[in-house]
């Protein structure tokens, strides 16, 4: 299981980083696709580059969608927050529901093109499994094990901090996986209000009816997703080790 | 020394806890019985203060409970719970290491004490330490919580149903283990059971409960000798009182000098009135494994035996009287 894991994660790693580093290598593949005489290669931009500023602003908005999620999923399991619950539930619904291209339409006159609306989208998009699993992480946690801290004297702080986030942990960071395939993939729209990313070279093909454009673009996306899958999972099954 | 005095707890219109009092001196263990909802486990909670009493009093050493800070007052009360509770992402011995640990102690004296409290449970440290809860069975998670609760040596201890959820051979295993360790630590316990026998395996005194109230309270002896009319004689059973009452004493408070009649060859004891091989009582068996072997073997008299010798012997009649109504 865990070597199926590894192997897996290497083999998309592998891929991930010859179509990045050395697009060239796919050509023939990539010549079936279109016409011949189109170009098959996006040169406008390094891929490896795009996809570093990709993995930066999914990363920035995941990095602020978690400490919102997890602060708030503490706070509704408290005993004072619990009136905040449906407050809490409704925003991170409303941020998942609300369609981040419209996200973007919204903030671009407020905040400008490029990174911000985008990391804006992503972070509003990222909060709901964080914090539906940060909720459900911390209520899984025995009754029995809390019962027997509180009877021992640890203080409720104590409580939080070495039983229920560590306990919670395994589930919260499935939260933070799923959160963070998804904007892996919503992150390609940051491209249309220019955003630096993988998407661009997706739109370009759109623009040009280049499909190998389009391919390279949606391949490089899927496999980082992919990675990041597969990252998560095994740091998932050590964080309960 | 625990001081119980009039404590209540109300839940709504609903009591609980009915302004009950009682005490509980050093070393020794009070077992609260009664059935589900008599408000036992209420009554021990309270004393924890994981429940705030309605209104009453808990002493604790001459200092009351309910004006000290809490979580300095639960440091100094061991607690197990049926469900146990251990932590899982945590080994035995980090387990075990809890209190110690809140308390402040220094790395060695924790690691001493731990070693120390899984040789008393009989858990091998060597094999036992490094293992999580869900790599032990219930008995030795039963164990571990139990050292747990006692790894700081607290002034008192709490047990609510502490073997409940274990099977009766394993049961019987831990309750011996639990006496045997108490006798020589004398720790001062309260006990919460539905569990007669328990009670009066364990308690020194055991308070019967009902709708909130003590109904009795009193030595097992006494309870069996006099117990009230109605629900304590319903919960005391009084079909097989009289075994009950010899299961509370030992062989050792009834054996008289050893006639000349025993005769040790090698490694047999032969009665030289029936010319039969006999075996020995031990001077710690309870009566009422006495009487057993009285009547399975048929005989008037037994030899007591302490490291292969012949110490003493048991009569038929003195453990039928021990048992028996008093005059």
């Amino acid at each position: 299981m865990r070597r199926g894991r590894l192997i897996g994660l290497a083999v998309a790693l592998a891929l991930f980083l010859a179509l990045a580093l050395q697009p060239g290598l796919f050509t023939p593949l990539l010549s079936l696709l279109v016409e011949p005489g189109t170009p098959l290669v996006y040169t406008r931009q390094s891929l490896i580059a795009l996809a570093v500023w990709h993995i930066a602003v999914v990363a920035s908005a995941e990095a602020v969608a978690v400490i919102v999620a997890v602060a708030l999923g503490i706070l509704v399991t408290r005993e004072k927050g619990a009136e905040f619950m449906t407050l809490a539930r409704m925003t991170s619904n409303l941020g998942q529901t609300f369609p981040p291209i419209a996200v973007l339409a919204m903030t671009v006159p407020l905040v400008g093109f490029g990174f911000q609306p985008t990391f804006i989208a992503l972070a509003a998009y990222g909060l709901l499994p964080v914090f539906e699993n940060t909720v459900a992480g911390l209520r899984g946690v025995p009754a029995t094990t809390l019962e027997a801290a509180r009877g021992m004297g640890m203080s409720k702080r104590a409580i939080l901090m070495q039983v229920e986030l560590p306990l919670a942990a395994p589930v919260i960071l499935a939260g933070i996986r799923i959160s963070t395939i998804i904007n892996i993939g919503t992150a390609t729209i940051g491209s249309t209000v220019g955003a630096k990313g993988l998407g661009e070279v997706i739109i370009a093909g759109l623009q040009a009816g280049n499909a190998a454009y389009v391919l390279q673009g949606a391949m490089l996306v899927a496999l980082m997703a992919v990675c990041f899958d597969l990252a998560f999972r095994s740091l998932e099954r050590r964080a309960f080790a | 020394m625990i001081e119980v005095r009039e404590l209540t707890k109300r839940f709504g219109d609903r009591i609980a806890v009915d302004g009950i009092s009682f005490e509980v001196r050093d070393g020794c263990v009070l077992a609260l019985v009664g059935t589900s909802g008599c408000g036992k486990s209420t009554t021990l909670r309270m004393i924890n203060r994981l429940v705030d009493p309605s209104s009453g009093e808990v002493m604790i050493d001459g200092r009351n409970a309910l004006d000290m800070p809490l979580e300095q007052l639960r440091l100094g009360i061991g607690y197990v719970i049926q469900g146990i509770g251990l932590f899982p992402h945590w080994t035995v011995a980090r387990n075990v290491a809890t209190v110690p640990r809140l308390m402040g102690w220094e790395r060695e004296r924790i690691e001493a004490r731990v070693s120390e409290l899984l040789e008393l449970f009989q858990l091998d440290p060597g094999e036992f330490a490094g293992k999580y809860p869900s790599e032990l069975s219930g008995g030795q998670q039963q164990r571990v919580g139990v050292a747990r609760a006692i790894a700081a040596e607290p002034a008192v201890l709490l047990m609510d149903e502490p073997f409940g959820a274990l099977d009766p051979i394993t049961r019987q295993r831990l309750q011996a283990e639990f006496a045997a360790i108490q006798r020589r630590r004398r720790m001062t316990v309260i006990l919460v059971t539905h569990d007669m026998d328990e009670a009066f395996k364990l308690a020194d005194t055991i308070a019967v409960m009902d709708e909130g109230r003590i109904l009795q309270i009193a030595s097992p002896e006494e309870l069996l000798r006099e117990p009230r009319q109605g629900f304590v004689r319903t919960l005391v059973g009084l079909d097989d009182r009289a075994l009950r009452i010899l299961s509370l004493h030992t062989v050792d408070e009834i054996r008289r000098e050893p006639t000349g009649r025993w005769e040790v060859r090698g490694e047999t004891l032969i009665d030289r009135e029936s010319g039969r091989a006999v075996n020995g009582l031990g001077a710690g068996d309870t009566l009422r494994e006495a009487a057993s072997r009285i009547i399975w073997e048929a005989v008037e008299t037994l030899p007591v035996l302490e490291a292969g010798s012949v110490v003493g012997e048991v009569r038929a009649d003195d453990v039928w009287a021990a048992g028996g109504r008093r005059a």
